[in-house]
């Protein structure tokens, strides 16, 4: 499988801080890929870098084997929904239409007139006037409707209320699935993404800490309890993501690839929340620290 | 049609979902053979889950002999799922109980015997899978 | 993207359309009007001498009737504040209020380079506003060509005064309205992009183009081109006996008199009348009595740094060459300023 984006290193620097640090990543296409992690962690300036917005200071990325905002062939194949999904507030929902079918080439009006009947949008209605989620629906008509092969969504549902949020999600899986698209999109929230996404990609301060298929990151990672432990007398192969004490029992979540043999501990299954989580406050703990924890799975 | 539904709590994968579901639709001869099963669009747009998970479920359920992708087209049933024959459920449900009474005298209370049974059926699942 | 651009830009399009066409509508008006007056005129026919009483005589009627000073001044305002006006109003916005709304990623994600998204919103915009200060100065110079024939015949009243290089009908005839409207303009993009905020980079604008506006002409302007310098008899040009100042430039008609003072005999400056001189004294220059003689039997003479009046399209040219190449270079600066690294 072909990767969507291929980066090497990445990294971007506003004035004197590193808002992306040695990023190496492979996401293959065809997948529905979650980027998630705390505000400032550095998912809006890796979503920037993907679409061209940004250049970057170290390192490379590539989009779909080019170079990302490198001309009208290389935008036309790639949709983006910023955050907040900000459209003219001056212009109707029929001009923002008029607007993609100007600036596209690959424009498929039938298909942007059908959403738009389909989401019950009047097209003479001034898109400052439009809700929050019939903004973003109208913001994901003019990225879908381009025909791209790559969508990128930063935060896409981080300010509608529980419907809006379930209706866009439903409709996204549904392009998906019609025009078999690739899709990118960033959340702080765990819930938002996990019935979406198959690939996962976990971001915090600034570094990749962890990134693979969903199923493949469920199945490596488990939580271990047990009596009380030091955790440098595990065996080898297991690697500790987070670990909390009491003064009897060791709770830890690892990562292995084989099975855990030690019956001293019982094994369970984690959730994606909880290892999102324990990766996170991994992150957090060791911001400072210069080793590169994170990992990554090839398919 | 049949509709999908999901229960996000039950631990249950996803597609794992939506293979005992279109099972037990099989079962009750809510469908039959012929019988179109949702486009994975439709599912999509209704359960807001990824088209990959859907087309895991249904290429298992192909893989199973019960369905039949026709590409442009849909997904068809294409054989039945019998409960076994109502035969054999009468001597299963006897050994049950008596197991059942075994588990008592041993002193295992409900939720012991809950959890032997889940977690002896997960492993015997998961050699099965193997 | 031509599209896009007249759509953003349409309410400015048509307001300037509006005030352009209720201006057109004021000229045409008045305008045939003031050429029959004209034609009227004791100027038609007049021989040298008696020219130029003919034309005071035509402007103070002028002045005195109410709808010709409206309209000559309301001109003048107009094509002084477009620039401005477009600069602040079309210009500031076009980069800031894209950059403050966010929806340059709705517009950068399109299939468009930032380049072209630039390049045609700055110059359909900017011509625009070209345009419409020049056809404001176009119109009003139709319209003021009797005042102004009458002024140049050496007709002055309070209201109708000044020359073609005078500051007010320098700046507002000829080609230099372009070149404002185009400085104007990319001032504003510029800034905006700068800024990234609208409302304070109309602000900023607004200053830096009024402070240029009057530091041109006073600093600027006579220095574009080196002027003459000239000594020249008092009776010869035509003294101004308050300020000692001349008037004409003997042999160079209609030309733009920089600074001029009276010397005494051994070459330096005087700023007032001689008390030798002061009996006969009448205050501006009046044909008849008039100290002039005796300025002149005491050996003063009159020092004249001037430009001739063949030097005014030179002039109008430097100056507007001047703003268009800043207006080049602050359109630049917006492509710069946009480069993806910034954003």
């Amino acid at each position: 499988m072909s990767a969507v984006i291929e980066t090497d290193g990445l990294g971007k620097r506003y004035r004197r801080q590193w808002a992306l640090t040695d990023c190496t990543l492979s996401v293959p296409a065809g997948h529905v890929v979650g980027l998630v992690g705390p505000n400032g962690a550095g998912k809006t300036t890796l979503l920037s870098l993907a679409t061209g917005m940004l250049a970057p200071d170290a390192g490379t990325i590539e989009v779909l084997g080019g170079r990302p905002g490198a001309g009208p062939a290389q935008l036309s194949r790639v949709g983006f929904l910023a955050q907040d999904a900000p459209v003219y507030a001056g212009l109707s929902v029929a001009d923002h239409l008029k607007l993609g079918a100007r600036l596209n080439p690959g424009w498929d009006a039938g298909l942007a007139r059908g959403r738009v009947d389909r989401l019950d949008l009047d097209p003479g209605q001034k898109a400052g006037t439009l809700s929050g989620g019939q903004r973003a629906q109208l913001a994901l008509t003019l990225a879908v409707a381009k025909r791209p092969e790559l969508l990128v969504l930063d935060e896409p549902v981080a300010s509608l209320d529980p419907l809006a949020r379930r209706d866009f999600l439903a409709d996204l899986m549904e392009a998906v699935a019609e025009q078999e698209l690739s899709v990118v999109l960033s959340s702080h929230l765990v819930g938002d993404l996990e019935r979406v996404c198959d690939y996962l990609i976990v971001l915090v301060g600034s570094r990749v800490r962890v990134a693979g298929p969903v199923e493949e990151l469920l199945a490596t990672h488990h939580l271990l309890s047990g009596p009380r432990r030091d955790p440098d007398t595990l065996p080898d192969g297991l690697e500790v993501i987070s670990a909390s004490h009491t003064d009897v029992q060791t709770t830890l979540l690892v990562r292995t690839s084989g099975p855990v043999m030690d019956p001293a501990w019982t094994v369970s299954q984690v959730g994606l929340e909880d290892l999102v989580l324990a990766y996170m406050s991994q992150g957090a703990g060791r911001r400072r620290r210069d080793d590169h924890r994170h990992l990554e799975v090839r398919k | 049609m049949i509709e999908f539904h999901l229960d996000a709590r039950s631990g249950v994968a996803p597609y794992r979902q939506l293979i005992h579901q279109v099972r037990h639709a099989l079962r009750l001869g809510l469908l039959r053979e012929g019988d179109q099963l949702p486009k994975v669009k439709d599912v999509v747009a209704g359960l807001a889950i990824n088209p990959n998970t859907v087309l895991k479920a249904y290429r298992e359920l192909e893989y199973e002999g019960l369905v039949a992708a026709r590409p442009g087209i849909g997904t068809f049933v294409t054989g039945t799922l019998d409960g076994g024959s109502l035969a054999a459920h009468g001597p299963l449900r006897r050994d049950l109980a008596r197991w059942l009474a075994r588990a008592r005298q041993a002193g295992l209370d409900d939720e012991s015997i809950e959890a032997l049974f889940a977690s002896t059926f997960r492993s015997a699942s998961e050699e099965d899978i193997a | 993207m031509i599209w896009l651009t007249w759509r953003q830009f349409r309410v400015q399009a048509l307001t300037a359309a509006a005030a352009l066409a209720a201006f057109a509508i004021l000229l045409a008006a008045t305008g045939p009007q003031l050429a029959s007056r004209y034609a009227a005129s004791a100027i038609t026919g007049c021989h040298v001498g008696g020219c130029q009483s003919a034309a005071i005589t035509f402007l103070s009627q002028l002045q005195a009737s109410s709808a010709y000073p409206i309209v000559y001044l309301l001109g003048l305002a107009l094509i002084l504040v477009a620039p401005a006006i477009t600069g602040i109003f079309w210009g500031a916005p076009l980069i800031a209020r894209e950059l403050e709304t966010r929806t340059f990623a709705l517009a950068w994600n399109q299939s468009i380079t930032r380049t072209r998204w630039l390049v045609v919103k700055l110059t359909l915009t900017g011509l625009a506003a070209m345009a419409v200060t020049e056809a404001l100065s176009l119109s009003y110079a139709w319209w003021a060509d009797p005042i102004r024939k009458a002024i140049d015949l050496g007709g002055s009243t309070s209201l109708f005064s000044g020359g073609r290089f005078s500051s007010l009908i320098f700046a507002t005839h000829g080609i230099t309205p372009l070149g404002y409207a185009a400085f104007a303009f990319t001032l504003g993009t510029a800034t905006g992009a700068l800024i990234r905020r609208t409302v304070p980079a109309m602000a900023v604008t607004l200053a830096i183009f009024a402070a240029v506006q009057i530091a041109m002409p006073l600093g600027v302007r006579p220095h574009l081109i080196p002027p003459d310098r000239t000594v020249a008899t008092i009776e010869s040009v035509d003294l101004d006996f308050g300020n000692l100042t001349a008037t004409v430039v003997p042999g160079e008609p209609g030309a733009w008199i920089l600074s001029s003072g009276a010397i005494n005999a051994a070459g330096q400056t005087v700023s007032t009348l001689p008390d030798a001189c002061l009996g006969a004294t009448t205050l501006g220059p009046k044909i008849g009595s008039s100290p002039g003689p005796c300025l002149q039997s005491h050996g003063f003479r009159e020092a004249i740094t001037y430009e001739p009046a063949g030097r005014y399209w030179p002039l109008q040219g430097i100056e507007t060459g001047i703003f268009l190449a800043l207006a080049l270079a602050l359109a630049g600066s917006c492509f710069w300023r946009l480069g993806r690294r910034r954003t």
